[in-house]
């Protein structure tokens, strides 16, 4: 499973990063989304998908596959 | 009730939008301000308003409209947009402009309120609410407001700025009378007063530059090598000093009110007082339900949404307590769910304007309750509050709040 942010959306609430700081961070200038492994296992699926369902910006979406 | 007045609508406004509604005005013994917003969703009104009080405006009042409010600046502005309207009135620097302007001040501010840079405030701020609360703890009693949510955030301004403590006094006289005078001259007054104030601390700042926000301000250099012009400065101060202090002292207002009468939510907290993590989630709760501001934007162009015809310089209202409590995107919106797992509210605003400061915001009410939990742990509330403590507005809030222990 793979989770995608756009950064053009992204609005630095940082909910994603409260929510699962194994998978998110944020950068030290506009305190953005960092993906830390886009690619994350299996075991921090249910938080990966609570930081996206929580992003006020609509920001983070999940795609299926390594080819997405 | 009696009608008092005859409503006459703008020509573009049909009259079955209008509604008699003023968001100052607090009915007598209401002890919450926001339920004036509720009682609106409760009674059926049009989701989106118009009503002729403070100079007229709309309001939107479900969530994906106040949503699409925030983010279309393009038909929603930021710029010059006070309800009612004041003439002239600062443009507050970044969040009174649009972008692509907005993005110049935005950069600059954005460093010093990143989660990163705050996460780095913690123990001072952790600091700072022990001071504090030292002078009551022994008292068995406090106006919270007096006495502790008035003054950490502007202690924390005062930091952030470069500031001695002991000019705590003199901040918080005008910070009263900037969110608490409806007198035009007195408003007037104090608004040459806080500029006066900002002027000579940026010039201090130029002289003798520290590592606070307010000489990194004053230092920052445009795409040219050159300094911001100095309005830009000034109103970048300004926005600073309006935008931080009275949204903190009523949300912790609300929280405090909330946590004296409900002894499950002491005792969540206080179970989680060395779980940051877990703390914040409850927090987060706290920050949808009592959402205090109320948000300003102005209609930049004639156009048509969702049906209704609006005009250029229309004021809108964005309630963000009503967003936080539409049923449609909230499951049980109007229950205190403290594990709430999907809690997308809009207290901080959404898009390019999102609340700069949220994360410092969240960090002071988390510090100052965790400090006040940790000294106080249990309280409730004192039987003589003083009558119509409860304002609306912009911000909504209370003037006093009598607690005891």
């Amino acid at each position: 499973m793979k989770v995608i942010a756009n950064l053009h959306i992204c609005q630095g609430h940082a909910r994603c990063e409260d929510l699962c700081p194994e998978v998110f961070s944020t950068d030290e200038i506009e305190g953005k989304v960092v993906v830390l492994q886009s690619e994350f296992p299996p075991e921090l699926e249910d938080k990966v998908r609570l930081a996206v369902r929580n992003c006020p910006e609509g920001a983070l979406r999940i795609a299926k596959g390594a080819a997405a | 009730m009696t009608l008092q007045w005859q409503p006459s609508p703008p020509d573009h406004v049909p009259a079955e939008l209008m509604v008699d509604f003023d968001f100052f005005k607090i009915p007598q013994g209401e002890g919450d301000p926001a339920q004036i917003w509720h009682d609106l969703v409760r009674r059926g009104v049009p989701p989106i308003f118009y009503t002729p009080h403070n100079g007229g405006h709309w309001v939107f009042l479900k969530y994906d409209d106040i949503v699409e409010g925030y983010r279309d600046h393009e038909k929603f502005s930021t710029f010059q947009t006070p309800i009612p309207p004041i003439e002239p009135y600062p443009v507050v620097m970044p969040q009174g402009v649009d972008p692509p302007e907005h993005k110049v001040f935005r950069t600059l501010l954005a460093p010093m309120f990143t989660p990163h840079a705050v996460r780095k405030m913690h123990d001072d701020l952790a600091q700072r609410a022990r001071r504090i609360i030292d002078r009551f703890a022994d008292k068995g009693g406090c106006d919270f407001i007096a006495d502790y949510a008035s003054q950490f955030p502007t202690a924390t301004f005062l930091e952030l700025f470069g500031l001695p403590e002991e000019r705590l006094p003199e901040f918080l006289e005008i910070a009263g009378v900037f969110f608490h005078s409806t007198d035009p001259d007195e408003r007037a007054q104090n608004l040459n007063d806080i500029y006066a104030v900002l002027e000579e601390l940026f010039r201090e700042k130029e002289r003798n530059p520290g590592t606070d926000l307010a000489s990194a301000i004053v230092a920052a250099r445009d795409a040219e090598g050159k300094q911001h012009p100095w309005i830009d400065i000034l109103n970048c101060g300004f926005l600073l000093f309006v935008a931080g202090l009275d949204t903190v002292t009523n949300t912790m207002a609300y929280i405090w009110r909330y946590l004296a009468t409900t002894p499950e939510a002491r005792e969540y907290f206080r179970a989680r007082l060395d779980d940051p993590a877990a703390f914040l989630l409850g927090i987060e709760e706290l920050m949808r339900i009592n959402a205090v501001s109320n948000i300003y934007r102005r209609v930049t162009h004639d156009f048509e949404y969702k049906g209704i015809q609006f005009r250029r310089n229309d004021r809108v209202i964005l309630p963000n307590t009503v967003a936080n409590r539409d049923g449609a995107i909230f499951k049980n919106p109007q229950m205190i769910d403290l594990d709430r797992k999907v809690n997308n509210h809009v207290t901080f605003g959404v898009g390019p304007h999102r609340c700069i400061g949220s994360h410092l915001a969240k960090r002071e009410v988390m510090v100052s309750m965790q400090e006040w939990l940790r000294r106080i742990p249990e309280f409730e509330l004192a039987e003589d509050q003083k009558e119509s403590s409860a304002f609306g507005g912009s911000v909504m809030g209370f003037t006093s709040l009598e607690l005891r222990w």
